[in-house]
């Protein structure tokens, strides 16, 4: 029997020659399968939407209390909770895109990921597509509980550039994910230590249970490279036009710097992938447990 | 396969042995905590975490107050230094557990042996609480320097207050990873939540007459709410704003050593109950993948 008959080639190098259309397809369905765990995660797996509601939320509650116990206006406390709701996406970007890579090492996952006929980047659009999904859930309760507890009002004017500030947010945060991804395989063992130290550092420059104009001079450094913080306090400024507390850019220079960052980041994954594969292949070693 | 029974009668299991599956569980906690990592990464991650914690809660104060109430800062800034150290043994003692069953798998190695469990978990642990205690001093430090922290610390307060709450919060670690052991699902987001909880409710950075009334007899009931007021008097000479700052210190330290007292043999009763449970449902070579 010809061992090639599916495909009509003779011979092994004839069924690797991959139409684009066939390339395409196996591309998207890996997007898709690896999309699906985290999507039907939903559903499957309820404590994990206990605990990725629960976790973000005590931190809001926290702060919710640290602004009442200094009377603050009532905005700050609509501030924490859209700020809580984003951690939920940043906490999601650093454990299961960032952090991703190492665990599927651990598992033996990765060597088949490198093996199969379809791009690195498939299987990481795929996770973030599925964490993005995941993670609205939690971030929507978040809010939901949040403004419903707290009482938070918001005055929204611009629904749709709120909309869109929000998606194009998304898009630099998960090009991040990405990025750290293959830098956190690169740096082996220290993937838990690198993800505690994206925690609260990035919470305290990224703004998020204060106005990030607060941070002074330090802001400015944000906004050219952290996008949870350029994000943040663009829809802040969208999400509580009355508070009377500005941003510190327009929300237009702050969504072309979402632009820039989001194609900057995702060209560095891609570039930082590849060098990973290079390596993976030549040295066979990245994607060995317990390196 | 379950491990089912236990080599209590077997000779040579003495407090020196103890000991010494102590002293060998610290060097293997504190080797895959520090030298498997890179030095200047450890340090920083040593240094920025709690730095950054502590700076989260001294901008809200400057925005809202202005640099007015340097007592709030103060009590924000002690408060957020000493929750490291319940971070640091929860986390140390549930993650050290876990890791050994499901990352390293030598756990059941470890309860085959004729020693016991506990004080390899202590040990085991060990790096972490003391990373914690680093933690703990950098933000006094910073909060001394910087932040116009006025400490007037009183030893003969301070101490006690420290072992007892410290012993408590273990206690606390001890509980928790012999519960993480017998669940089957999420064990490793255990800690975070439960630390997390504590936080919300033992006055760690806000007044606890600021949370809704039916958390109060929570918050009362906690040891880690008396060990930080208790901690607080012991180095600022002033206890926090509200309620609980009107006691005087002698009824808070009995508090604390009465909630002390009634933690430390519930969490080791638990600690058993949970190991028994864990070698009879197979457990502990259980990997969950979580």
């Amino acid at each position: 029997m010809n061992r090639y008959a599916s495909t009509t080639a003779t011979n092994a190098r004839e069924a690797a020659e991959w139409s684009t259309g066939r390339i395409i397809r196996s591309n998207l369905r890996a997007v898709i399968g690896r999309a699906y765990p985290r999507v039907i995660g939903l559903t499957r797996e309820p404590s994990w939407l206990f605990f990725e509601i629960f976790l973000p939320f005590l931190a809001v509650s926290a702060f919710v209390f640290v602004y009442r116990a200094l009377e603050a206006p009532e905005a700050y406390v609509g501030f924490v909770v859209l700020g809580g709701a984003m951690t939920a996406f940043w906490l999601n970007v650093v454990w299961m895109m960032a952090a991703q890579f190492y665990w599927e090492k651990d598992q033996g996952n990765l060597e088949l990921y490198f093996t199969a006929p379809m791009h690195l980047m498939s299987i990481l659009a795929g996770m973030a597509i599925g964490g993005l999904v995941m993670t609205s859930s939690r971030a929507l309760a978040v809010i939901g509980i949040g403004s419903l507890l707290f009482g938070v009002t918001y005055d929204i004017q611009q629904p749709f550039l709120l909309a869109g500030v929000f998606l194009l947010t998304m898009v630099p945060l998960y090009g991040m994910g990405m990025l750290f991804a293959s830098l956190f395989l690169l740096w082996g063992r220290e993937a838990f230590h690198l993800a505690q130290l994206l925690q609260e550092p990035i919470y305290f420059l990224g703004g998020v249970n204060f106005p990030l104009r607060a941070l002074g001079p330090v802001a400015g450094v944000v906004m050219a490279t952290l996008p949870l913080g350029v994000g943040l306090d663009a829809m802040r400024q969208l999400v509580f036009a009355d508070s009377g507390v500005a941003g510190v850019l327009p929300v237009g220079t702050e969504v072309l710097i979402l632009a820039v960052m989001g194609v900057v980041f995702i060209v560095a994954a891609r570039l930082a992938l590849g060098y990973l594969e290079t390596l993976a292949r030549r040295e066979g070693r990245l994607t060995l447990r317990w390196q | 396969m379950a491990v089912t029974g236990r080599a209590a009668s077997v000779r040579g299991m003495t407090l020196a042995d103890a000991w010494r599956t102590f002293r060998t569980a610290i060097k293997l906690g504190w080797a895959i905590e520090s030298n498997w990592s890179d030095p200047f990464l450890f340090a920083v991650y040593t240094m920025a975490k709690p730095l950054a914690a502590a700076g989260i809660l001294v901008v809200m104060f400057q925005v809202i107050t202005g640099g007015q109430n340097p007592e709030f800062l103060q009590f924000l800034i002690v408060g957020s230094a000493l929750w490291n150290i319940v971070f640091g043994v929860m986390s140390g003692l549930v993650q050290s557990i876990l890791e050994d069953r499901e990352r390293y798998r030598m756990i059941k190695y470890v309860v085959v042996t004729p020693t016991s469990l506990f004080p390899f978990l202590l040990g085991r642990s060990l790096a972490r609480v003391a990373v914690s205690f680093v933690a703990v001093v950098l933000t006094m430090v910073v909060g001394v320097l910087f932040l116009g922290v006025d400490l007037q610390p009183n030893l003969l307060y301070l101490v006690p207050a420290t072992v007892l709450g410290v012993t408590a919060v273990i206690a606390l670690g001890v509980f928790m990873a012999g519960w993480c052991l017998s669940l089957r699902q999420e064990a490793w987001s255990y800690p975070e939540a439960i630390a997390g909880a504590l936080y919300l409710v033992s006055g760690a950075i806000f007044p606890i007459d600021i949370l809704p009334t039916i958390l109060h007899p929570i918050a009362y009931l906690s040891p880690t709410t008396w060990w930080l007021e208790a901690s607080r008097r012991g180095l600022l000479g002033h206890g926090s704003p509200g309620a609980i700052g009107g006691l005087s210190d002698e009824v808070v330290m009995l508090i604390l050593l009465v909630s002390t007292a009634v933690v430390i043999p519930v969490a080791l009763a638990a600690f058993a109950w949970f190991m028994r449970r864990a070698r009879r449902a197979g457990l502990l070579d259980m990997i969950t993948g979580s």
